[in-house]
């Protein structure tokens, strides 16, 4: 693991106007649990990704509250109904007040 | 006090004697006794649908992570590196379009290391003669991106693995690494997939070794990362028995053994990125 919140979208080719498309995001965290003890044996302090937003525009199309139970380097599918030219931005927070974002353009045709 | 010492000496000594009886063993000497598989490649697969139904496919559905792996695969070997100024792509075409159907005879035999040579060995390989550059560790985030990479290329196509001329004797090793019994349980790989194949062990069936080599590197669950097939046989088989000294990442036990694993899947289409549990 490299760096923490670098962030992948991927969107399908030729996007029709109003079709449903799935949007596949991964980003690179940790995801520690808390639960977890280093190989000194003291425990490895929690850092995870809790709150999710996306939003089409200016819209929030969906907010997710994620807990420990994710996986580390977590991986999404979603579907969005893509209707107008418009970013589409996803904004990851974590427990340690880590914010990261990013935004990807979905044009339509 | 001195009682003592000597207690804890005689403690010493009979660790050791029980440390001895867990290293591996090399019980088979020349001949391998060969075992009847209990099920067949089919009949392992149709108990295998009966049992997951279409958990695995729908979980693909929703994408699999390596394909993130796979475009940093394609920016890699894209990308200059090393002291002679040439990437990847300066021999092997832009988007690698040279390589097409090369991963299929992976492993093969290749007399310049006079052994069998991988896809990873081969990259790093390239990496030292060609680019002039450093070659990477073995497994970590790079050489899977890359080994990804080149394999999707051939994506589709039969694997076509040839055990003639000098690689005979390894694809003979390789099968003797299969039978041989290692660690504390002195267990080999036979025993599970193929005396046992079609059984269960806690919540899983064993499966036959058909269709081990056709999917790597796939990304599994348990690792959470995307990771190649000496990963499986190093941390998660050979670990499992319980033997006390884990093999080195392309080690030459290692690396016939994944031989002798792949001509199991001569014939099947490789598929990158795997998806597994």
């Amino acid at each position: 693991m490299a760096e923490v919140g670098k962030i992948r979208i991927k969107l399908p080719q030729g996007i029709k106007k109003g079709e449903v498309i799935p949007v596949k995001a991964l980003i690179t965290h940790p995801m520690e649990t808390g639960l977890r003890k280093d190989k000194a044996g003291k425990p490895i302090p929690a850092y995870y990704i809790n709150d999710v937003k996306v939003y089409y525009g200016n819209d929030l199309v969906s907010s997710m509250e994620w807990t420990i139970a994710i996986s580390a380097d977590p991986f999404m599918t979603f579907y969005v109904k893509a209707d107008k030219a418009a970013p589409l931005k996803i904004v990851y927070k974590d427990n340690k007040g880590g914010t990261f974002e990013d935004t990807v353009q979905i044009n339509p045709q | 006090m001195i009682k003592r010492a000597l207690g804890g000496l005689i403690a010493l000594l009979l660790i050791a004697g029980a440390i001895s009886v867990i290293t591996p063993q090399n019980s088979i000497a020349g001949e391998i006794q060969e075992y009847t598989p209990n099920i067949s490649a089919e009949e392992y697969e149709k108990r295998y649908n009966e049992f997951y139904g279409d958990a695995t496919k729908k979980m693909a559905e929703e994408g699999n992570p390596a394909e993130m792996l796979l475009d940093d695969g394609k920016a890699l070997f894209q990308k200059v590196d090393g002291s002679k100024g040439k990437s990847c792509a300066s021999c092997h075409g832009q988007n690698g379009e040279k390589l097409k159907g090369a991963a299929t005879t992976y492993p093969k035999y290749n007399a310049g290391i006079k052994g069998i040579i991988t896809l990873p060995v081969q990259i790093n390989r390239c990496r030292e003669n060609q680019m002039g550059a450093k070659p990477w560790k073995y497994d970590t985030p790079d050489i899977v991106a890359v080994e990804l990479f080149v394999k999707s290329l051939s994506n589709g196509m039969p694997i076509k693995i040839s055990i003639d001329g000098p690689a005979k004797p390894f694809y003979e090793a390789g099968k003797k690494m299969y039978y041989t019994r290692l660690g504390q349980w002195n267990w080999n790989c036979a025993i599970c997939h193929i005396k046992y194949s079609g059984h269960k062990t806690r919540a899983n069936i064993l499966s036959t070794n058909r269709h081990h080599a056709d999917h790597w590197p796939t990304y599994r669950m348990a690792w959470q990362s995307t990771g190649t097939i000496q990963r499986r046989i190093i941390n998660d088989c050979i670990k499992n028995m319980r033997v006390d000294k884990l093999p080195e990442y392309e080690s030459e036990d290692i690396r016939n053994l994944e031989f002798y694993l792949t001509y199991q899947a001569n014939g099947l289409p490789i598929q990158v990125p795997g998806l597994r549990f």
